[in-house]
């Protein structure tokens, strides 16, 4: 991934939200998007650019232009109507991002368009996140990963975010996943817990 | 062997792997979106799509897609086409709007008062001699002793008064609308508390799928977690606060009143949801159930709480037998 001064950064034309320039580049900024958060946490991060991406929980497509601007296609399925709109305008722009508005926790909605992938990205707010990841994983090729980012208070807020983090942890792991590696999102998301897992 | 529809065609896949392919005639993104609309896929043994099995030449036939470009273009515009549909159908359910609606009347409340007492200071600067006390100026009236000021003050007097109009009229309209989209709610409690529950729920379909409990504290949600997190006891009312029958009643059945029109109203949210039309029975027999519990609070003593009990359990029977009434008519209407 391409980083300058510690900045990280993506190629392609910017003003889709009204993000910072720098050297003509686009600026991602990691205290807005979760996944520019883990690049910054864990520098191993990288994103190939043959790389196919099934994104649930694409809402306004900010995150999706900067995947897009590293990736070959990225598949955006997104639920609600109003960011629905927003997306549908970026990837007018952005040939790469095939939006999809359909539930993430009904894959035959959207079946018909995803070709296989070889990472599912997951930022959606609701209770069976978990749940979620493991009925996309027919999509996900062999040593495909999942990056997920688990909100816990999205799941339950009154119960300790390190339970869920736990449980949601053994139900990847029940539905056949390796959880390969988890890390906090401090200090640029609260809450925030990140999985990575790989499909075996 | 078996066929799974992918959005381009129909493919015959043995062992994993696609043997053929049935494309759709060529034509363009709409067709190709009429087509999606329709089909639906099996995700038990589900075989992704490989974007060569599309591209003529590549799946050794003649069919297809020209190269790779033309197939991600025809892709993007069709899924783009659908989303666009869908959109637009989700926007003319009408209680979207309302929600927008309940949202900009209770900013302009907002507005409206936070200008007035800003403006009040202002004229009490450059009036030393006016004072409130014992006069009771309301708000309305303070309106318009500002607006016969000749300055600035005076004609933001004036555009206050035209903000308060314009509110009124909006206030009016969200009731209609009530009205029309929600008659079982309205009819209990009025088109502008129904407005705001369905607003403070998201929509109509989410409202209808809440449980009394939830419809009962809609609106005091802050109240609902500090309860849950700590030791404050629980909310009894939100929104339905607004509703006459229960800030008039007496602190005693408060509660109660609150827990019967929550639960009247979880079931008239359904009956506008799946329904649609306004059901008169179960309207006055509701009514009548809040006017008993309301009443209790009048006599006061432990009797009518117990009388309210008892009352209740026959009431719930009731109730079980409108919900299968209407399940049944969801079903004939499927």
């Amino acid at each position: 991934m391409i980083r300058i001064d510690g900045v990280l950064l993506s190629k392609g034309s910017g003003g889709v939200y009204g993000e910072k320039m720098m050297k003509g580049l686009r600026v991602w900024d990691p205290y807005r998007s979760k996944f520019a958060a883990l690049a910054m946490i864990k520098p191993e991060t990288d994103l190939d650019e043959d790389l196919r991406v099934l994104y649930l929980g694409a809402a306004n497509g900010t995150t999706v232009s900067h995947f897009a601007d590293y990736v070959k296609t990225v598949y955006a399925v997104e639920f609600a109507p109003r960011p629905m709109q927003d997306l549908i305008e970026v990837s007018r722009r952005r040939k790469n991002i095939i939006p999809i508005m359909a539930d993430a926790t009904n894959p035959r909605e959207y079946a018909p368009f995803v070709e296989e992938v070889g990472m599912i990205y997951q930022d959606v707010a609701q209770p069976n996140q978990a749940e979620i990841a493991l009925v996309n994983l027919p999509f996900l090729k062999k040593g495909g990963v999942v990056i997920l980012m688990l909100k816990a208070r999205s799941v339950d807020v009154t119960a300790d975010p390190k339970v869920i983090f736990e449980d949601t942890i053994k139900t990847l792991e029940d539905g056949g996943l390796i959880v390969e590696d988890t890390c906090r999102l401090e200090p640029y998301h609260h809450d925030h817990a990140c999985i990575i897992c790989r499909k075996p | 062997m078996q066929t799974v529809q992918y959005w381009f065609g129909d493919a015959e896949i043995d062992d994993g792997r696609v043997r053929s392919v049935k494309f759709l005639k060529k034509s363009g993104s709409e067709e190709y979106a009429e087509r999606c609309r329709n089909i639906e896929s099996d995700m038990a043994d589900f075989v992704p799509l490989r974007v060569a099995d599309a591209i003529a030449g590549d799946n050794g036939d003649t069919a297809g897609f020209k190269d790779e470009a033309e197939y991600f273009e025809t892709l993007r515009l069709t899924t783009i086409a659908l989303a666009e549909s869908k959109i637009k159908l989700y926007y003319t359910k009408g209680d979207i709007e309302l929600v927008q609606m309940v949202r900009v009347l209770d900013e302009m409340d907002n507005v409206i008062n936070r200008l007035i007492e800003r403006a009040t200071e202002w004229y009490i600067v450059q009036n030393p001699k006016f004072s409130r006390k014992y006069k009771s100026v309301s708000a309305k009236k303070m309106v318009d002793i500002m607006r016969r000021e000749k300055n600035s003050l005076g004609r933001l007097g004036y555009e206050i008064d035209r903000l308060s109009i314009e509110r009124t009229r909006l206030m009016r309209e969200i009731s209609d609308r009530a009205d029309i989209i929600a008659p079982n709610c309205s009819a209990l409690v009025g088109g502008l508390v129904a407005a705001r529950l369905i607003s403070r729920a998201g929509s109509l379909s989410r409202m209808a799928m809440m449980p009394a409990s939830a419809v009962q504290v809609l609106g005091a949600e802050s109240a609902l977690f500090t309860h849950l997190r700590g030791n404050t006891p629980s909310p009894k009312h939100g929104i339905i606060f607004q509703h006459r029958r229960i800030h008039n009643a007496g602190i005693g059945v408060r509660g109660k009143v609150s827990r019967v029109l929550g639960g009247k109203l979880a079931i008239a949210a359904r009956l506008d949801y799946y329904r649609g039309e306004i059901a008169p029975e179960f309207i006055e027999k509701a009514q009548e159930r809040i006017d008993y519990v309301f009443a209790a609070g009048d006599e006061g003593g432990k009797d009518n709480g117990n009388n309210g009990k008892a009352d209740g359990k026959v009431d719930g029977k009731d109730d079980g037998k409108k919900k299968n009434d209407k399940s049944d008519k969801r079903r004939s209407a499927e």
